[in-house]
């Protein structure tokens, strides 16, 4: 393939169809070779979807210690909110049907895009980069490598299936009398829907001719499916049947126990990797059905500076952010009252992990979780400066007439300014509608107060990424992604670790007052700012006089 | 062993666009440039030859205010690359050897970006540039192949008036027709009286363009002068097929190292005696004749090979 060339995306002649048993040569070998390539990953995903079934079904079992406590969890399970996002399970008052209502839906879609990555992996970003093109030179049957990657990944969501059904089964969810019935359908429905996913993945591939391309495809159908199921929930439930994620759900474990949807899905499956297959035959090699769309052939002034281009090229995340900090918000503030008083009735230790009681308390919790997107927002965005760097592509700019500083710092408004207005939109957008259920208006400002008081937290930790950036650029990225990961256990668990105090009071999420149920005080807020100042000057100053390290 | 040229005594009118003595500059353990000089007279395109990993493209980020030097001096156009970068890269011109693109713009995206980044955008020279490279401006970047983000980084930088054109290895990725298109450009930019530093790994190539040579090896210029200078560098590698005859070709003046194989022989000429030599192969009725330019390895090997390997010996 020369990359020079369009690809060509006419329909292929009806080519002489080559023997079934030679575009098949060497699937042994390649299930090898993708089994070898993504042990790792394929260990992490299934460590991770067990791992997190496990954690909730042992957490539950803690808190839900009678019936009592199941019939009201049953109760306030039963809102708009939960059957929107999470479904409700079939028997939502058993200890099966809790953590199905809790877990179920995350662990399937959990699965499900972490198997059209791993399709995507395996087959269409291979075949771009041209590895593919390496091995297909060699005696390998056209859908060998498709096959061997599909089987894999196959086994991947079983192996999910049976952990689930075991964790289920020998933590006793299954209610006494009834065998492990319901253990069963529990795992065949997440595998069926990582079966879906595979398919999924599969024509995604065939369709898109970059890996980019593909995973956006697989990934907007399957938020299609959740949507199509959630409105179905929400209704009559007939939309739910129009959704392979909806067939796994009315599997209803514990509930009706039902095979049959399973046949759906394994049928839903088999098509479309028929489909994929086929297009596979016919079409050439490195292309794909959609071809890559052109572009403007000229750019406007505002790219050449770097906040304009900053601008352009992060516009992807910043409406993406932006978009889920409001609408995570809006979920939060429907939901407040209801969790409010699901919490009254619940024991002490709930109490304890949100700090305090009552509504404020819950609120002060919410603005910690906008804070806490805001700063994965803010830090994506600072990171890219080393990754700009890494790649080489700031050297171009840098040998232009533009200053390090002015790069750098016009680079920096963009998490500056973005997260502030993240935490002010996710605030307001919290206080509305929570403010609309208990009709008082006043709620938005004060709740957008409330959340613009972590602004000098977040620029805390952008101020450590711009240093990490000045001094150890190399270890930047993972560094600074560490710093967040760890300071956020130590705030879930931090009492657990037997940190001193003063180390727990210190960091800046802990360090910003726990508004609104505490008043808020301006001597941490001014500390924080000036101990970003000084770390981002810090950053800037070094990188403004060290060499430029492409990665 | 250095056999640097002396640098004209700088004038109040500049005649040396760059300027480079003694330049040293290590990445940990590696030394990249051990007391490297160059010069790059205005108005001359300047081939700068060195195999892979000899400190070229370290030379050019320095020069670029990119990497900074741990000792010795460098001037471009007059002043201090790392203190007045900003300044100086008004009228610099700079093409990478591998080009990063931004994936998610197209082509003629980044070339506006890069232009307005050093002056304004001419939207003629630029359609100009687009139309000689034959490059489709309207395409994603991430689906140009290699050659065509190095014409990407070429328009943008022909497409400017920079003073002083820093070019590593431009060719690289290029065909021969765009070579040629290359070649045409440099002339251009020569003619109106610009500077070009044209870094490379093949003889051949900075031979058409370039006035002056500098040879980089392991951090040290080898050899600088003019192309007619260096001119006993470039042996022709010469395999003919004979009958017979060919002891006699061993005694002429210039053949080097011949090898006598299945009626096939190889040997080496030195480019000032080709005539005479191949006049004396025409005498003698050759089947076949093949004539090869020595690569740049070659040329290290024969001229450098004992003194690098004592280099290397006493560094190690």
């Amino acid at each position: 393939m020369t990359a020079t060339a369009l690809p060509d995306v006419r329909p292929a002649a009806p080519a002489a169809w080559r023997p079934a048993t030679d575009t098949l040569a060497g699937t042994g070998a390649m299930i090898r070779f993708v089994i070898r390539r993504n042990r790792i990953r394929l260990g992490v995903w299934w460590l991770v979807i067990v791992g997190l079934f496990a954690y909730v079904e042992a957490y539950y079992r803690d808190i839900f210690t009678t019936q009592q406590a199941l019939d009201d969890f049953a109760t306030v399970s039963n809102i708009p909110s939960i059957k929107a996002l999470t479904g409700l399970a079939a028997a939502p008052n058993t200890m099966g049907g809790a953590v199905w209502t809790k877990i179920w839906m995350t662990c399937s879609l959990t699965l499900a895009f972490g198997v059209v990555f791993l399709v995507t992996r395996n087959g269409r970003a291979d075949e771009e980069v041209g590895r593919t093109e390496l091995l297909r030179s060699r005696e390998l049957g056209t859908h060998a490598a498709a096959v061997a990657s599909w089987a894999v990944i196959a086994a991947l969501a079983v192996a999910v299936g049976v952990g689930v059904s075991v964790v289920s089964a020998v933590g006793g969810l299954d209610p006494a009398g009834t065998g492990i019935t319901g253990s069963l359908v529990l795992g065949a429905s997440m595998t069926g829907v990582g079966v879906v996913a595979i398919g999924i993945g599969a024509l995604a591939g065939q369709l898109a001719s970059t890996s980019r391309g593909a995973n956006a495809l697989g990934s907007v159908a399957l938020g299609a499916f959740y949507v199509l199921r959630m409105v179905g929930d929400l209704g009559d439930g007939r939309l739910t049947w129009a959704s392979p994620i909806g067939w796994a759900q009315e599997m209803q474990p514990w509930g009706a126990n039902r095979w049959w949807p399973l046949a759906l899905l394994l049928a839903l499956t088999a098509v479309l990797l028929a489909i994929s297959a086929r297009l596979e035959a016919r079409r050439d090699f490195g292309a794909g059905l959609l071809a890559e769309r052109g572009g403007p052939a000229s750019a406007p002034a505002r790219y050449a500076t770097p906040l304009g281009l900053g601008l352009r090229l992060q516009r992807g995340p910043i409406i993406g952010w932006t978009l889920t900090v409001v609408l995570t918000a809006m979920m939060f503030g429907s939901v407040v009252q209801a969790m409010h008083d699901l919490l009254d009735e619940a024991a002490g230790p709930v109490k304890d992990l949100i700090g305090g009681t009552g509504i404020d308390a819950l609120l002060s919790l919410l603005m910690v979780l906008i804070a806490l997107v805001a700063t994965v927002f803010a830090l994506q965005s600072t990171v890219s400066l080393r990754a700009d760097e890494a790649s080489g592509i700031v050297e171009p700019q840098l040998a232009g007439a533009l200053s390090r500083a002015r790069w750098a710092g016009q680079r920096l408004l963009i998490p500056g300014v973005g997260s502030a207005v993240l935490l002010l939109l996710g605030g307001a957008c919290t206080g509305a509608t929570y403010g609309a259920l208990i009709d008082d208006p006043g709620q938005a400002g004060r709740l957008a107060l409330a959340a613009v008081a972590y602004w000098p937290a977040v620029m805390v930790l952008v101020g450590v990424a711009v240093a990490l950036f000045g001094w150890l650029p190399r270890l930047a990225i993972p560094l600074t992604w560490g710093v967040l990961a760890a300071m956020w256990f130590v705030v879930l668990i931090g009492d657990a670790l037997h940190l001193p105090q003063w180390l727990l009071d210190a960091l800046p999420f802990s360090a910003t007052p726990y508004v609104p149920l505490e008043s808020l005080t301006w001597m941490p807020l001014v500390v924080m700012t000036a101990t970003a100042a000084a770390l981002t000057w810090a950053g800037l100053h070094r990188f403004a006089g060290r060499d430029v390290k492409p990665g | 062993m250095s056999q640097t040229i002396e640098a004209p005594t700088a004038s109040p009118v500049r005649d040396l666009a760059v300027e480079v003595h003694g330049l040293t500059k290590s990445f940990g353990s590696v030394q990249a440039l051990r007391g490297f000089d160059l010069t790059v007279p205005v108005g001359q395109v300047t081939g700068f030859l060195g195999p892979n990993g000899a400190g070229k493209s370290t030379t050019i980020r320095i020069l670029l205010g990119l990497l900074h030097a741990d000792g010795g001096t460098a001037t471009v156009l007059g002043g201090d690359p790392w203190a007045d970068a900003v300044r100086l890269h008004r009228s610099i011109a700079y093409v990478p050897g591998e080009v990063a693109l931004w994936p998610n713009l197209t082509g003629g995206e980044a070339i506006d970006i890069l232009c307005r980044l050093s002056a304004p955008l001419e939207p003629k020279r630029k359609q100009l540039m687009l139309e000689r490279f034959d490059l489709d401006p309207t395409r994603k970047a991430r689906a140009y192949s290699k050659g065509n983000r190095q014409k990407v980084a070429l328009v943008a930088a022909l497409a400017s008036r920079a003073e002083l054109l820093l070019l590593d290895e431009p060719t690289s990725g290029l065909d021969p027709i765009m070579e040629a298109a290359f070649t045409e450009s440099i002339r251009e930019v020569k003619a109106e009286g610009r500077s070009v530093l044209l870094s490379s790994h093949i003889f051949a190539e900075v031979e058409k363009l370039a006035d002056r040579v500098t040879i980089i090896r392991e951090g040290v210029a080898v050899e600088s002068g003019t192309i007619a200078e260096l001119r006993h560098l470039t042996r022709s590698q010469v395999t003919v097929a004979l009958d017979g005859g060919a002891e006699a070709l061993a005694e002429l003046p210039g053949v080097h190292d011949l090898q006598h194989l299945d009626g096939h022989v190889t040997f080496a000429v030195d480019e000032d005696q080709l005539p005479g030599v191949l006049a004396a192969v025409a005498q003698l009725g050759p089947r076949s004749l093949v004539a090869n330019p020595p690569s740049l390895e070659e040329l290290f090997l024969r001229h450098y090979g004992t003194e690098l390997a004592a280099l290397n010996g006493a560094e190690r």
